[in-house]
């Protein structure tokens, strides 16, 4: 599966710097792929808050967290759910753990190691602006 | 600006000032061939003169609010085909591409089909409970970034 980095607006006026970005299914949305930043330098994969409760997921707050992050500390919570990417036959599913996070500042949701590099073999072209990801089984 | 119009018998005057600020915090309806662009944002022309005037949507069409609309100042118009960008028809009325058609949703969450933003708001909530009140399904559901620090994420471990 291949993906166009997005492009976003900056308020300055211009484009922000395109990134890799892939739409990955959350259970319990199914309106909409979350636009999600490939990050190779990220261990956890780290969600939104929001979403999780958007999407009625129950989180396990026995493993809570705070930690810092761009000026602010955030509290995070864990969950395992299903994530998918893809669509119709090529959907392919996979547990992951997440981090939901509060506040979530940021334009997207953040995959790291844990949750999809270890799941999909990624290759990035900074380049010609795309990233394609396969799974690994 | 301010025109005084005529519909359904009864006659209004509407301000373009006025329309924006009753629109502001409205979400957008969905789409479907017709559009105005109010405060940066998409509306069908009907919500937009009901909202203005409180008339049901059955005593006037869309031809007719359009035409109020683009006397008021706001540009109009119509969706491409099958999701393909918009095609601009009245003077002044530039189509956005994705970059640009995002770029009045700073800040908020945002859901996009093709090169179009669907609905923007603040929480994700509120962008699902739309997609669903009007069975609509996208592309992406992201916040708009204002900044490089943002958009990046600034990522711990």
């Amino acid at each position: 599966m291949k993906f166009p980095f997005r492009h976003l607006p900056a308020a300055t006026g211009g484009q922000l710097a395109p990134r890799p970005v892939v739409d990955v299914w959350l259970e319990g949305i199914d309106v909409a792929p979350l636009g999600c930043l490939v990050d190779s330098g990220a261990l956890r994969t780290r969600f939104s808050r929001e979403l999780a409760i958007a999407a009625g997921i129950e989180l396990d707050s026995s493993h809570a967290e705070r930690f810092a992050v761009g000026g602010q500390v955030v509290e995070a919570a864990p969950a395992r759910v299903n994530l998918s990417l893809g669509a119709d036959e090529a959907l392919h599913t996979w547990d992951a753990p997440v981090w939901f996070c509060d506040p979530w500042p940021f334009a997207f949701q953040l995959l790291g190691l844990e949750g999809f590099l270890r799941h999909f073999r990624t290759t990035v072209s900074g380049y010609q602006e795309w990233i394609e990801c396969k799974p690994e089984r | 600006m301010t025109r005084t119009v005529q519909i359904s018998k009864q006659r209004f005057t509407l301000d373009s000032d006025e329309i924006v600020r009753s629109v502001s915090s409205v979400l957008p309806e969905p789409i479907h061939e017709h559009y105005v662009v109010v405060g940066g944002r998409r509306f069908p022309p009907k919500q937009v003169i009901a909202l203005a005037t409180g008339l049901d949507r059955a005593d006037f069409t869309t031809h007719q609010a359009r035409r109020i609309l683009r006397g008021l100042g706001f540009p109009a118009a119509r969706r491409g085909n099958a999701g393909a960008s918009a095609t601009c028809e009245t003077e002044g009325a530039t189509e956005p591409s994705s970059v640009e058609a995002l770029r009045p949703h700073f800040g908020e969450w945002v859901a996009v089909r093709a090169d179009e933003v669907l609905v923007g708001a603040s929480t994700p909530a509120e962008v699902i409970a739309w997609l669903s009140r009007h069975d609509q399904k996208a592309d992406s559901l992201f916040r708009v970034a204002a900044d490089e620090a943002s958009a990046g994420g600034a990522a711990p471990s």
